[in-house]
């Protein structure tokens, strides 16, 4: 994994730990809802903790496309490479 | 009960309120993640609308006209809200879009709201316009949706039309609830009787002049009359967080009110407890919050433990428990019902579930339920029984609110207006009762579960379980309740179990599914899942699923399965009913 994805998956970690008090292991194949029991306002948190850690915005994004914790590293990844490639 | 005389409003309308409000030195001041601050006094808010006005005008909004506005908590909103109010028009605030949030069912509830009013034009801005697309597309409003650049604001002149006090001066859907939704419509009057009696509730400026800081929505309620045109009328300074931000770093509200000493701030129960929960010691290093006198508490069921642990937890940083205040309010009363009296500590009635479930007597036992008050001043409240009879104390029936803040009805729903208003009185749909002369709220007849201040229908959650195999087919109710300890309402899921499907000895399985299928759909987590016996839950003769009588059965603690009728049964009910018969012709019983 290259050290965006690496950075985003670690301030997933810390936002569920930190933010959500969701402490446990987290790994890219698991289910934001069915195995982190995270719910709409979880995912709020979350998403607002990646926008201010990776100047991205994320309100556009649709939450039945990011099933695993993996599809939200994608997001933010795309999101972030976006906005690098806009001057 | 009625609430004391109301005192004059200082102003016929919200126009005349901002233009007042502009010779103050005061302002709005908007907070980001950062906390980096923008302050916008109110000179330039009330010149900022008159710009939009000219633009409105000029392209083609009239007056009376309804304009849908879809904003983030930003000056943007106040460029449109109070540029449309200086139109002649009338503002509809719609809740944008959320953060990883379900897009398509958004668009659906957002062309719902904007056809159910016939908005000519929806405003937004430049990010929120991307995400627009499809709702626009259905609802099709006849000038379309513009950002306020697209308006060209500045080049059309500028315009401020003063309204006459009985017209529309806002529409409010109540909050949240997307699937029907019901467009609270409330004139000039309305509006000026609210902010007059919430005007008269604020403690006086002895030690310090009024502050507020709020983070609630500018599309609810609350956040919009209670908050922010409450601050325009006064005039006062208001600190503005955006909610998201609030809800991720729930620090932030405490650190504002504390850095601008503020004296008033508003939360639904929810707030208060995810501050005790997730607010860290660091993040409120050297904050005092000893000068907050009013600390209200409504939009929800009023959780006794939630304020008690917010008081308990922030005590020593000057908190004083004395400024919790409960109220009680709705949308189509334009917001505040009531209020507790100043200056005391919340009041609360121990009362015995089971009963108060079973029989509507509020007895003495051990459920917690706060007092949110008295009426607030111009507003009378009854708690009547089935037949429209005023019950007396602690007897719980559906409460009844009369006053000049009492919405004109919904726009364009005639039908449900006359549902919910009738000879002056509007039926809230809540259930509560009256002790010691102040008003208890315990439940609610109307279907909606409210979930952190938010409103769901039952059908969002009871769809959900389509596709779980083990429930029976449209067998299951959902039903908002607040359990013993918990901060507020919570979901509970009642499902009957397919026909077929005998009690298993493990049910935790399918319980599982229940849960995940209605997290994974809705976002929300059920607090309690129950699974039980085919034709458990109480139907209508006609077969329609009857949820309160289900919610009552579960709290009473009477939810059996349906019993077996066998021959032996009947002809033991036809000896029990002769005999009944016999005890009453014999004069010796009733």
């Amino acid at each position: 994994m290259d050290d965006l994805r690496q950075e985003i998956l670690t301030e997933i970690r810390r936002s569920l730990a930190a933010d959500l008090k969701l402490p446990g292991p987290v790994e890219l194949h698991y289910e934001l809802a069915s195995d982190l029991e995270v719910d709409s306002m979880g995912a709020l948190v979350l998403a607002v903790a990646l926008e201010d850690r990776f100047r991205v915005n994320l309100v556009g994004i649709e939450a039945s496309s990011v099933v695993t914790v993996e599809d939200l590293v994608g997001v933010v990844e795309r999101a972030v490479r976006a906005g690098r490639a806009v001057p | 009960m009625n609430g004391p005389r109301l005192p004059r409003p200082k102003y016929r309308t919200v126009n005349e309120a901002l233009v007042a409000s502009a010779t103050s030195r005061s302002g709005l001041t908007f907070v980001d993640l950062a906390e980096h601050e923008t302050f916008v006094p109110y000179c330039e808010v009330h010149a900022s609308a008159r710009r939009t006005a000219g633009a409105l005008r000029a392209r083609g909004v009239g007056i009376a006209d309804r304009v849908a506005l879809v904003f983030p908590t930003s000056p943007g909103f106040l460029d449109a809200f109070f540029g449309v109010l200086l139109a002649g028009a009338v503002p509809v605030p719609l809740y944008p879009p959320v953060r990883l949030g379900r897009l398509a069912e958004y668009h659906v509830a957002t062309a719902k709201m904007i056809a159910a009013v016939g908005a000519r034009l929806v405003l937004t801005d430049a990010a929120t316009r991307t995400l627009l697309g499809k709702a626009i597309e259905s609802s099709r409003p006849p000038l379309g949706c513009v950002t306020l650049d697209d308006l060209g604001r500045g080049h059309a002149g500028e315009l401020e039309i003063e309204p006459d006090p009985g017209a529309l001066g806002l529409i409010q859907f109540s909050s949240g609830s997307t699937t029907d939704p019901r467009p609270v419509a409330l004139s000039h009057d309305s509006l000026m009787a609210q902010l007059a009696a919430l005007r008269a509730l604020l403690p006086p400026e002895t030690d310090a002049p009024q502050m507020g800081v709020s983070w609630l929505p500018l599309y609810h309620d609350m956040g919009l009359i209670g908050c922010l045109l409450q601050a325009v009328y006064y005039p006062a300074p208001l600190v503005l967080i955006p909610p998201e931000l609030f809800l991720a770093r729930p620090a932030l509200w405490l650190r504002a009110i504390a850095r601008h000493r503020a004296t008033i701030s508003v939360a639904p129960s929810f707030a208060y407890a995810l501050c005790a929960r997730r607010v860290r010691d660091e993040e409120l290093t050297g904050a005092d919050l000893s000068s907050w006198r009013l600390a209200l508490c409504g939009a929800e069921p009023v959780s006794l433990d939630a304020l008690d642990h917010f008081a308990q937890r922030f005590a020593p940083l000057g908190f004083d428990r004395r400024a919790l205040c409960p109220v009680y309010g709705l949308a189509e009363a334009s917001l505040a019902v009531t209020f507790t009296p100043g200056d005391r500590e919340v009041r609360a009635l121990r009362v015995d579930p089971v009963r108060l479930a079973a029989t509507g007597e509020a007895v003495d036992g051990t459920r917690a339920i706060v007092s949110v008050g008295t009426p607030v001043p111009g507003t009378d409240v009854e708690v009547r029984d089935q037949d429209g009879g005023v019950l007396g104390e602690r007897r719980v029936g559906r409460i009844l609110v009369r006053g000049p803040s009492v919405m004109i009805g919904y726009f364009g729903q005639p039908e449900a207006t006359a549902r919910a208003l009738a000879g002056g009185w509007l039926d809230t749909g809540d259930l509560g009762f009256v002790a010691g002369g102040e008003l208890h709220v315990c439940g609610r007849e109307k279907n909606v579960i409210v979930i952190r201040g938010a409103d769901h229908l039952p059908q969002e959650f009871e769809e959900c379980l389509a596709g779980v195999g083990a429930v029976r087919t449209g067998c299951a109710v959902a039903l908002g309740f607040v359990p013993e300890g918990e901060d507020g309402e919570q979901l509970l899921v009642l499902a009957e179990r397919a026909k077929g499907n005998g009690q298993a000895d493990d049910e935790t399985p399918t319980v599982d599914r229940i849960r995940r299928a209605i997290l994974t759909h809705t976002g929300i987590r059920p607090h309690t899942v129950r699974l039980l016996a085919p034709g458990t839950i109480p139907r209508t003769s006609s077969g329609k699923l009857r949820r309160n009588e289900a919610l009552r059965r579960f709290l009473a603690g009477e939810l059996g399965p349906p019993a077996r009728v066998g021959r032996l049964q009947i002809l033991l009910e036809v000896i029990r009913s002769a005999l009944a018969f016999a005890r009453v012709r014999f004069g010796r019983g009733a």
